[in-house]
């Protein structure tokens, strides 16, 4: 059942591999796996947990080269002419061969990689085909803007999911767990453009307390976004809450029928006791790797949302620079993408690591 | 010959794929099948609880109108003669020498009067006098010869520039005084005044050509107080203007690119009208049903055609075209794919408010059909039409017309194909598709842009010397009822024999506030002047 929670793509897709199963219960958290605060570290781990570090991040960098690599192959293979998507169907052969020239597009595909690479280490990403503009700047509003609703949906659906998740699992069988797995059974199945509309009848038209749309599009303020970042915060923490509360529960209720927490019990705790300093620690490990995908999913995933609020974040910049073939920002944006799904599974594995001592000592065991 | 940019170019296009004067309904594969579900269930033509005209009314005087519109690209420009052009804010800015009245007629813009040489080479135009630009400067012959030059331009591209620039070469024009300007063309062409009512044919102050894209300075109604490509912007009541102050103090225009968003800031009041968007039948109802907002109709704003490639093994023999023809029923189309919203077309390409169009029915015989077919060698015939989601109308229009010629024995079967790439891969390539244009276009532009032989807007690349002639013939003719009695011929030849069939006209159903009164659009033609919100 537990498999049936986390969707496909999540199970272990894009991570950089910790040896533990993804979104599942690792099968040997049986048998106990000790808080943090009981962890004593034998001297010499420190350096071997330093070497595992690094060797994480090390990975992490890869990945970020060679989702950088495929980015820009990928664009190269795009059907069509950039030239001659530009400049339409009834441009001259003359027009089309003298903006591939402007556009460096008759240069070497390796020394053009090269080039875009060491431009994109800094944050210059190139000028945009459309407007002519440097891609960086209008990127750098757009995550911004993007962040503004992602941050307070992660923060607010990260808490909420996990606390109900633990809770469904603690209360397994009871109604508030039936009420709780029926609910987010119900978010997880109405796509998020649904909910996104259905919010916005209710909340901007027949009741209206907040704006529809966003009318001033990538030249509004903070705080002209303000009042528009609520419905879109909603609408994602809902749709990102539900994977989380399932994932969440399963482990909750997998450590919750293990023997340490039988031990804990045994010893006369209360169950808050229990639930709070031996159980959530446990469960948190496979939940983790879900939070993570979510959050980088947050950020590649908002294009629905984004374009049904005309929120002026990255997922509409995407969108529209797909439409017009606006190569550079398409590559900008996938690389930041690429960057943002690195880092949350870099940290979900670090703080993995923090919290189960085993991983520690498993890898130290094996090199 | 290169005419002015069709709706559906998609290199145009905005977010979604869509061309700068198309839309795209949201959801409009859904809205299809729910016009289809709609259509099943209940008899044609029960209930279309849209109004049929616009609120008219007294305005108050002054206000703000805020218009949503999906912007073209984030290159567009307020230089109407560009192809990337600004399309909403053109008619509040600018003004032309001449523009068409809602029965296709050439009338006065900033141009009074016209005339001719009796063999049609030379015209004079006679200029509206104490017209000013919003800097201040008087308008003269030669800001028109200098914007006439500016759409001539190579470096301009414009895409009204090759149709001008077959009547006009360098030193054609002149200003005999300053109000007076003087075009000799290169060959005569009595429909020469109505070439210039296109919207890439606004005037604008002399040598102002480098700058015009973000100054936007005109003689029109409003005057530029900001504008950001694919952003904002705003227009202000310009109170000089020669037909008088228009009723709104000013208009200010949005970029939305999402059609349910355009949508859903309307029904929240955030804007009042949403410009160049056809909504689909469903949203129509529901917006009709708010208490915020409503719809009005821009008549006959959308052109459907069903493209018969006329260089394909099939379509090439006049027989088969005819009976596809004969085979349906323009009304029952009208009735199922639009819900009545609109005007059956009879495949004729002119639409029936226009004053040069042929007032004459063919024949709906589908027994006729099956025997041409049968003559033709190509009993139960059989093939594929495609649709797409890139106008909500496509999908019920090309199974409404499957429908129909069952009746003769045809099989069709209606492929779905991707919307963003219909335009490149589909269209003028596939034997039979379903398209559409805006009408808007006078009637010389029209029949030569998209009915002539070889010209590169000919969707269907039908070919027929005897049309081509009528066409000739019409350009050299002066006399006015001569002249349409020839473009009639030309629409007999179109109804008869060409490849390209209109099943009908469709409304544009617009989503406008409650408050909203005196809207009026109809083709290219929006009215500035008039529109304000209710007292």
């Amino acid at each position: 059942m537990s498999t049936s929670d986390t969707r496909p793509d999540t199970t272990g897709a894009g991570t950089t591999g910790t040896g533990t199963g993804r979104g599942t219960p690792p099968a040997d958290s049986r048998g106990g796996a000790p808080t943090p605060r009981s962890t004593s570290r034998p001297s010499g781990a420190g350096l071997a947990t330093l070497a595992l570090v690094a060797r994480r991040v090390g990975t992490a960098l890869l990945t970020v080269l060679l989702a950088s690599f495929l980015v820009f192959f990928a664009v190269q293979a795009l059907p069509g002419d950039v030239a001659q998507q530009l400049l339409g169907q009834d441009a001259t052969p003359d027009a089309v061969a003298a903006l591939r020239e402007t556009l460096g597009l008759d240069q070497n595909v390796w020394a053009r990689y090269g080039q875009w690479l060491l431009g994109a280490s800094h944050g210059d990403f190139g000028v945009s085909l459309v407007s002519g503009a440097p891609v960086g700047p209008d990127l750098l509003i757009a995550f911004r803007n993007s962040m503004l609703i992602a941050v307070p949906a992660m923060l607010v659906g990260v808490t909420l999911s996990l606390t109900l998740g633990v809770i469904a699992g603690v209360r397994r069988g009871r109604p508030s767990d039936h009420a709780i797995s029926l609910i987010s059974l119900i978010v997880m199945s109405v796509p998020e453009f649904m909910v996104a509309t259905i919010l916005v009848l209710l909340f901007a038209v027949a009741i209206p307390v907040f704006p529809a749309v966003v009318l001033r599009g990538d030249s509004a303020t903070v705080a002209e976004l303000l009042p528009a970042v609520w419905l879109p915060v909603i609408v994602l923490t809902l749709a990102m809450a539900a994977y989380i509360v399932r994932t969440a529960r399963s482990s909750t209720i997998d450590v919750m029928a293990s023997e340490f927490v039988t031990t804990a019990e045994l010893k006369g705790l209360t169950t808050r006791q229990v639930v709070w300093r031996h159980a959530v620690p446990s469960a948190m490990l496979p939940t983790l790797n879900v939070v993570a995908l979510n959050v980088a999913w947050l950020l590649g995933g908002v294009v629905v949302v984004e374009n049904v609020f005309n929120y002026p974040g990255m997922g509409k910049l995407m969108l529209e620079s797909v439409f017009t073939r606006d190569l550079p920002t398409i590559q900008a944006i996938a690389v930041v993408s690429a960057l943002v799904y690195v880092v949350c599974n870099l940290a979900a594995d670090l703080i993995a690591l923090a919290l189960d001592p085993r991983l520690r000592t498993r890898r130290k065991a094996r090199s | 010959m290169t005419p002015i940019v069709p709706e559906h170019r998609p290199e145009n296009r905005d977010a979604r794929g869509p061309s700068r004067r198309s839309v795209i309904a949201g959801a409009a594969g859904l809205a299809g099948l729910g016009l289809l579900t709609l259509a099943g269930c209940t008899p044609a033509r029960s209930t279309p609880t849209i109004p049929e005209a616009a609120a008219t009314g007294t305005a108050a005087q002054g206000g703000r109108l805020r218009i949503a519109r999906p912007a073209a690209s984030a290159a567009e420009t307020l230089d109407s003669a560009s192809s990337l052009s600004a399309y909403e804010y053109l008619g509040a800015l600018y003004n032309r020498l001449v523009k068409l009245d809602e029965k296709g007629v050439t009338v006065p813009d900033l141009a009074e009067e016209w005339s001719a040489s009796p063999d049609g080479v030379t015209w004079t135009f006679r200029l509206r006098r104490g017209v000013t630009f919003h800097d201040g400067r008087r308008f003269t012959a030669a800001d028109a010869i200098y914007s006439i030059e500016h759409i001539l331009d190579p470096d301009t591209a414009s895409p009204q520039g090759e149709v001008l620039a077959a009547m006009i070469g360098p030193g054609s024009m002149s200003a005999p005084d300053p109000l007076t300007l003087r075009v000799e063309l290169l060959t005569a062409n009595a429909e020469f005044p109505s070439l210039l009512t296109a919207y890439q044919c606004y005037v604008i102050p002399e040598g102002s050509a480098g700058e015009i894209g973000t100054t936007g300075i005109g003689t029109g109604p409003f005057k530029l107080s900001s504008f950001e490509p694919a952003g904002t912007g705003s227009v202000e009541a310009f109170d000089d203007h020669f037909a008088g102050r228009p009723v709104l103090d000013g208009i200010d225009f949005y970029s939305i690119q999402d059609t349910t968003a355009r949508v859903n800031a309307l029904l929240a009041g955030q804007i009042d009208l949403i410009s160049q968007t056809n909504l689909d039948f469903a949203t129509a109802q529901v917006v009709s049903a708010s208490s915020t907002a409503t719809v009005a109709r821009s008549a006959n704003a959308q052109w459907y055609t069903i493209p018969m490639l006329h260089t394909s093994a099939e379509f090439s023999d006049p027989l088969v075209r005819q009976a596809m023809k004969l085979a349906y029923d323009p009304q029952a189309i009208v009735d199922t794919a639009l819900q009545g919203t609109g005007s059956p077309g009879w495949d004729n390409p002119v639409p029936p408010t226009q004053a040069v169009w042929l007032d004459e029915q063919r024949a709906y015989d589908p027994d006729k059909a099956k025997a041409l077919l049968k003559q033709a060698g190509r009993e139960g015939f059989r093939t594929e039409i495609y649709t797409s989601s890139y106008e909500s109308v496509f999908t019920p229009m090309a199974v409404a017309y499957r429908d129909q010629v069952k009746q003769a024995g045809i099989d069709l079967v209606v492929r779905n194909a991707s919307s963003d790439s219909y335009y490149t891969q589909i269209w003028m390539q596939k034997p039979l598709m379903v398209s559409y244009w805006f009408t808007g276009r006078p009637i010389d532009q029209l029949l030569n842009q998209i009915f002539r032989t070889g010209s590169s807007y000919n969707e269907s690349a039908w070919s027929n010397p005897t049309f081509d002639g009528l066409l000739d013939s019409a350009r050299a003719e002066m006399d006015d009822d001569r002249r349409r009695m020839l473009y009639q011929d030309a629409q007999r030849v179109i109804v008869d024999d060409s490849a390209d069939m209109t099943p009908m006209f469709g409304d544009r159903l617009v989503g406008l506030g409650r408050d909203v009164v005196n809207y009026r659009e109809f083709g290219f033609e929006f009215d500035y002047l008039q529109i304000g919100l209710r007292a």
